[in-house]
């Protein structure tokens, strides 16, 4: 009973805490104050300074991510209504998501090869621009560490969410499409929560990256370690 | 009443994954089941199975609460001390690096062939509607 209350305690102030860090953010507009960031923040300093275990947060925690399951489905829906600008723009969109895949995977494992990072270490960062749950299975699949791939698949897209929209200022990246397939295959869902600002075609095309990305990827990237390591 | 609605899509969102999971599980295939349930979504929605209004609101509100939904896994970055070592330090830059270096190439690489497939869509529609064609 007090378990139930405390993962319930839990969930609602989590909850509670991004909706008003959202308003927040929604008032001010600055990238420093996305909700991902300060809400995040918010806790991990509570936690510390109240010396409460991450496995006793996700008590709660668990079920506020057990919701991202169902909000992946939702993106069918953005997809749906936009349909026609992606049928229509199908080979830009499906050529640019094959090309960020091997972008990103290529990059990470040239940066760190270079710097005498340990082999399991680039296991584990090879899948970072994946969405959370296929970049979890594949990390698995070629022996990197789980749940510090995680950790990385969220700096990935904190750096999507967080500078993305000044990339795109500086190097003149201004159509949906090419937005859409940038965020969606670097920073997956957490840069789409960046993307959804720029509207509903940037969302959907940025939402089709994301999918593609992990289907591709869960096949290129065991490949690609099988051919070079 | 519209909340009763709105929560009644969040459950068929729901039973989409679910079904996602199950397919995954049954036939082993590595693909995650909320792609699956993503893919079912769409093909029931194309072919009319299902109606846009059985689903809008309860996409929306699940897409408006995105962000919350990845706090509790970027929490997990407590359990990764090693992160402040050296090694981990140039481990998140390189991922950083990375992540930006994609974002830029690939914007910059989609744009040119958008354009190019832009452009060969004008020229295609240029030449079915006018014979006459220019060469500089």
């Amino acid at each position: 009973m007090l378990q139930l209350l405390q993962a319930l305690a839990i969930i609602v102030s989590t909850v509670l805490l991004f909706i008003a860090f959202n308003k927040l953010y929604l008032k001010v507009g600055h990238p420093l104050l996305l909700p991902i960031l300060t809400a995040t923040c918010t806790v991990i300093i509570v936690l510390l300074v109240f010396n409460i275990p991450y496995e006793t947060y996700m008590e709660g925690g668990q079920w506020i991510s057990k919701m991202l399951g169902p909000a992946v489905v939702a993106l069918a829906f953005p997809l749906y209504t936009q349909r026609e600008i992606i049928f229509k723009y199908k080979y830009s969109i499906l050529i640019s998501i094959v090309f960020a895949l091997c972008a990103g995977v290529a990059s990470v494992f040239t940066l760190l090869k270079l710097s005498g990072a340990e082999e399991s270490f680039i296991l584990t960062a090879l899948p970072k621009s994946l969405t959370t749950p296929v970049a979890m299975q594949v990390s698995d699949s070629i022996a990197g560490v789980p749940p510090l791939t995680v950790v990385l698949v969220m700096i990935a897209g904190f750096t999507g969410a967080f500078l993305g929209s000044t990339l795109f200022k500086i190097f003149n990246i201004n159509s949906a499409i090419s937005r859409g397939v940038a965020m969606g295959s670097a920073s997956h869902g957490v840069g789409l929560t960046k993307l959804k600002e720029y509207g509903e075609e940037d969302l959907s095309i940025g939402s089709l990256a994301m999918g593609l990305s992990a289907v591709f990827g869960a096949f290129i990237i065991p490949l690609f370690v099988f051919l070079l390591l | 009443m519209n909340i009763i609605r709105t929560i009644a899509q969040v459950g068929i969102l729901t039973l989409y994954y679910l079904l996602g999971v199950a397919i995954v599980e049954v036939t082993g295939i590595i693909i995650p089941g909320s792609i699956i349930g993503l893919l079912l979504l769409w093909l029931s929605l194309y072919f009319k199975l299902i109606k846009v209004q059985h689903v809008q609101k309860g996409a929306n509100l699940l897409l408006a609460f995105l962000t919350l939904f990845f706090i509790p896994s970027t929490v997990a970055i407590i359990n990764y001390p090693e992160l402040l070592t050296k090694a981990g330090a140039i481990l998140m830059l390189a991922v950083i690096l990375s992540t930006l270096f994609t974002i830029i190439v690939t914007g910059k690489v989609s744009q040119y062939i958008e354009k190019r497939e832009m452009g060969q869509e004008e020229r295609k529609h240029a030449s079915t509607t006018s014979s006459v064609s220019h060469h500089s």
